[in-house]
């Protein structure tokens, strides 16, 4: 880099051509055509301007077509077991049992749906023009991660974005939640939808019973965070304020999605963080979320992993305090936390401070290509053979922003072999094009040397991808 | 890449030194010896060998080491008591082991095998990323930085690998890490040219640490060839990753000790189903390890731990919640097994943490301090640079 790290948040001197490097490559997801030189004139403007909403208008399946298919599914390989058995039993009857009542079931469709889903992400990122909006989004993502585990849930993970984060994106972090926690997976992955109240009528008549694991998580991971001064009493009263929360049997009940299970919810007044919530059904529950959305422990937590993931490892309490004291004013709206870390000094200091994880390395390195064609596939194999398969952190804590668990030996030498290989496949690349369109003149010169006097296109482009320039924001 | 242009011959030359380097032999040159360590003449080893696995996501022991003797135990857990779709395999003082464990309870009768009931790592709230790094740190607080197994091989200047993509906590902080402490994990793509490598080697002198990791990363490169076998199944089976890490603790080159991760146990609901698979996994990769390890097998004490344990009564969904008290194995030819250790607190609601809880009686640090003592040999002093907290256990852990 041409500017030495500064100590202070004093940024005033920091030209425009960084600034606009810092917007595009530190908040979005890297450059791609003339963002660069659009970013210029007024970049922090610029970026403000990129956050935009986001929605979904393919035909991909959304979580109830998921949800009637699985139960066609299941009902499906209920009636060949039957069947089977039925043959074993008495081989001679060869009567035909007609199971042309179910609709056929392809085997791969939740497989296809999770590919497709994922990949439609990724490709809409990778073309997108206003990409801090793509990064927003893939932060709050993982924020609610939710893992493709068993075939319902490769179904229902990659819906939740786009029908519970997505609409919700610049709007209030509390109608977020909401919609997050009553998504049908959320509520299969963390196993609520078959949690019941004790004292239920539906635990007195099925001997079903109470499950934390939603609840706890909520509290720990989507809100409070771990030190947000909750206990184990809490999570308890969190846990049956939500009972109920269910989903609902397409077989059984009329419809899919959401629903309700009055039966199955905890009776009796909750107490939550030192208050009480009277019994009133579903709107209990809502209530709770409600409290612990506007909680000042939640605005911290959020804030902090929003500022650890656009500016820097371990973000300043300056940085913090603007966020938090807007998301306060707002009501914790989204959009203007957002607003305030663009505006704050703080975010724009000109050394770099994050190193990319594989998901903002690839889809920088398309944005920077922008390939006429980029097949899906390819992109997906890509994200896992790095360690960040969509949709696969096998943990409701999502995949990690820290540096350390990206920048290991070996991460590394994966990089440096996908960057080879990609390279090895792009034929006539002018290096020195991309180089410009990526980071502008914000290059070392040793960085620019090597591109330039790379020995081969292959190694140049590889150069250019794994420099540290290109690698950190 | 055939043709190499505008080098100067000194480039070339110094290039061809790199990659040299780079390959077999840099191993050789950067990792210290370790075993020229004058320990007691007739109390030393060969080359004792630690493993550290950690099973991420919160084991449930109690279904795990199963208290069949205690009478509260079909009370607490009516269905899973009676969810085994085998016979237990029957352990001392009443306890069994899970079905799937078949290689763990034949070791157990050869007297390599050790569980330890009902211990815990301190760590009192219940969750599992804080109970994971707390475990790792082993001072008594979290520490992102320093794991206990960084510092132990730090005190005696061993040498150690993790399978893993990034270095995990445990490992993290070594005062020499780029020497001693590796990482490895299979790769899909094809490892590129190493023409490449010296050209980064170049353009990262003034990052730090995109240097000191690519460096590491060409050292382990050097240790397992190039390529790694030409596998087409799923990368990173449980199975796979115990054999690559036998392959890397074998021989005169072989590290002191591995770590090695396994997840997958936070079995909220169908548990029995999901523990009968788990647990199977984590017993075919031990042997796998074990029968990578040959000889080194009888030198070797795999230690088996988890963040905490779950909760002593059943869930409403066929599983169980967080919980506290918890289970630790020792495995391995070193161990000197066929008991159960640790007290048993009983299951009564007023002998439970918190009401809940299975009670810890033990701490897992002092146990693994005493393996540290035993197997390597440490001094108290020196335990208390890797265990500030806690003092080892005075059990004889490891054959004499």
């Amino acid at each position: 880099m041409s500017e030495n790290s500064m100590s202070s948040a004093d940024v005033s001197n920091v030209s425009n051509v960084s600034k606009a490097n810092i917007a595009v490559n530190r908040f979005g997801y890297g450059a791609r055509a003339n963002e660069l030189e659009l970013a210029k004139s007024d970049p922090k403007q610029w970026i403000k301007s990129q956050l935009q909403a986001i929605s979904f208008t393919d035909n991909l399946p959304d979580s109830n077509e998921i949800l009637v298919e699985f139960a066609n599914y299941q009902q499906q390989k209920k009636q060949q077991k039957k069947q089977q058995n039925k043959q074993l039993t008495n081989q001679m009857s060869m009567e035909n049992n007609d199971a042309s009542s179910i609709p056929k079931v392809s085997k791969l469709f939740a497989r296809k749906a999770l590919r497709d889903m994922s990949a439609n992400s990724l490709q809409q990122a990778i073309n997108s023009d206003h990409s801090v909006s793509w990064r927003l989004l893939d932060f709050f993502s993982n924020h609610f991660s939710v893992t493709a585990n068993g075939r319902l849930m490769v179904g229902l993970a990659a819906t939740l974005e786009r029908e519970a984060i997505a609409p919700h994106l610049l709007g209030n972090f509390s109608d977020m939640l909401l919609a997050v926690e009553q998504h049908p997976a959320m509520l299969v992955y963390l196993n609520n939808e078959k949690s019941f109240g004790p004292n239920s009528r539906m635990a007195k008549k099925h001997k079903k019973g109470l499950n934390e694991n939603l609840a706890r998580e909520i509290m720990e991971l989507h809100t409070l965070g771990v030190d947000g001064g909750y206990n184990q009493q809490d999570v308890v009263e969190l846990a049956k304020g939500i009972t109920g929360w269910s989903v609902k049997k397409p077989t059984k009940d009329k419809g899919a999605g959401f629903v309700f299970r009055a039966y199955g919810h905890e009776p009796g007044t909750r107490t939550l963080l030192g208050k009480r919530y009277a019994p009133q059904g579903m709107n209990q529950g809502k209530k709770m979320l409600g409290d612990i959305a506007k909680h000042p422990a939640t605005a911290k937590h959020i804030c902090y992993k929003l500022a650890h993931h656009f500016v820097e490892e371990t973000p300043s309490a300056s940085l913090l305090n603007k966020m938090e004291t807007t998301w306060h004013r707002t009501d914790g709206n989204i959009k203007q936390v957002m607003f305030s870390l663009f505006d704050a000094d703080e975010s724009w200091q000109p050394s770099a401070q994050k190193f990319k994880t594989p998901r903002e390395f690839v889809i920088s390195t398309y944005r920077g290509l922008a390939p006429k064609k980029l097949n899906s596939k390819v992109l997906l194999n890509v994200l896992t053979s790095l360690g960040q398969q969509p949709f696969n952190a096998g943990s409701p804590a999502g995949y990690s922003d820290e540096v350390d668990d990206w920048l290991g030996p070996n991460a590394l030498m994966a990089r440096i072999d996908w960057a080879t290989m990609i390279s090895g496949s792009r034929g006539r690349i002018n290096s020195e094009k991309i180089m410009k369109l990526s980071l502008g003149s914000s290059v070392s010169e040793l960085t620019y040397n090597a591109v330039l006097r790379a020995e081969s296109r292959q190694m140049s482009l590889t150069l250019l991808l794994m420099s540290p320039e290109f690698q950190r924001r | 890449m055939s043709h190499v242009n505008n080098n100067t011959e000194a480039a070339i030359l110094s290039r061809r030194k790199f990659i040299k380097m780079a390959g077999a032999g840099l191993a050789v040159l950067s990792f210290p010896m370790s075993s020229t360590f004058a320990f007691g003449a007739d109390k030393q080893k060969a080359n004792p060998k630690i493993v550290w696995l950690l099973l991420r996501g919160a084991l449930d022991s109690m279904h795990t080491i199963i208290p069949s003797f205690d009478p509260q135990y079909k009370t607490l857990r009516p269905k899973l008591s009676a969810s085994f779709k085998a016979p237990l395999l029957p352990l001392q003082q009443g306890f069994f082991l899970h079905p799937s464990l078949k290689n763990m309870h034949t070791w157990y009768q050869e007297k390599s095998l050790l569980p330890i009931v009902a211990v815990s790592s301190g760590y009192q709230k219940r969750s599992h990323f804080d109970g994971q790094d707390f475990l790792e740190s082993g001072k008594g607080q979290i520490d992102h930085d320093s794991g206990w197994l960084s510092r132990a091989i730090d005190v005696k200047n061993k040498r150690a690998l993790a399978i893993s993509r990034a270095t995990p906590i445990s490992l993290r902080g070594s005062k020499n890490s780029t020497k001693q402490v590796s990482t490895w994990y299979p790769s899909k793509f094809d490892s590129a040219e190493h023409e490449v490598y010296s050209e980064l080697a170049q353009l990262y002198q003034h990052d730090e640490a995109l240097k000191e990791n690519l460096e590491n990363g060409l050292e382990v490169l050097g240790l397992v060839g190039a390529k790694n076998a030409k596998t087409k199944k799923r990368q990173g089976k449980f199975i796979d990753l115990s054999k690559a890490c036998a392959k890397f603790m074998v021989g005169e080159q072989g590290v002191d000790c591995a770590m090695l991760e396994l997840g997958g146990w936070d079995t909220h609901n169908n548990q029995s189903f999901r523990l009968n698979r788990q647990l199977s996994e984590l017993d075919q990769g031990l042997a796998a390890l074990k029968s990578g390890l040959g000889d080194e097998w009888q030198n070797t004490v795999i230690i088996i731990g988890t963040e905490f344990g779950r909760t002593a009564k059943e869930n409403g969904t066929g599983g169980t919640d967080h919980g506290t008290g918890s289970a630790l194995f020792l495995a391995g030819g070193a161990v000197n097994g066929g008991k159960v250790q640790g007290k048993w607190p009983g299951l009564k609601a007023d002998e439970l943490f918190e009401q809940r809880d299975l009670m810890p009686t033990t701490n897992s640090f002092g146990w693994i301090g005493n393996i540290l003592s035993q197997h390597w040999q440490f001094t108290e002093q020196e335990l208390r640079q890797v265990f500030p907290q806690v003092k080892a256990y005075n059990e004889a852990l490891v054959k004499a």
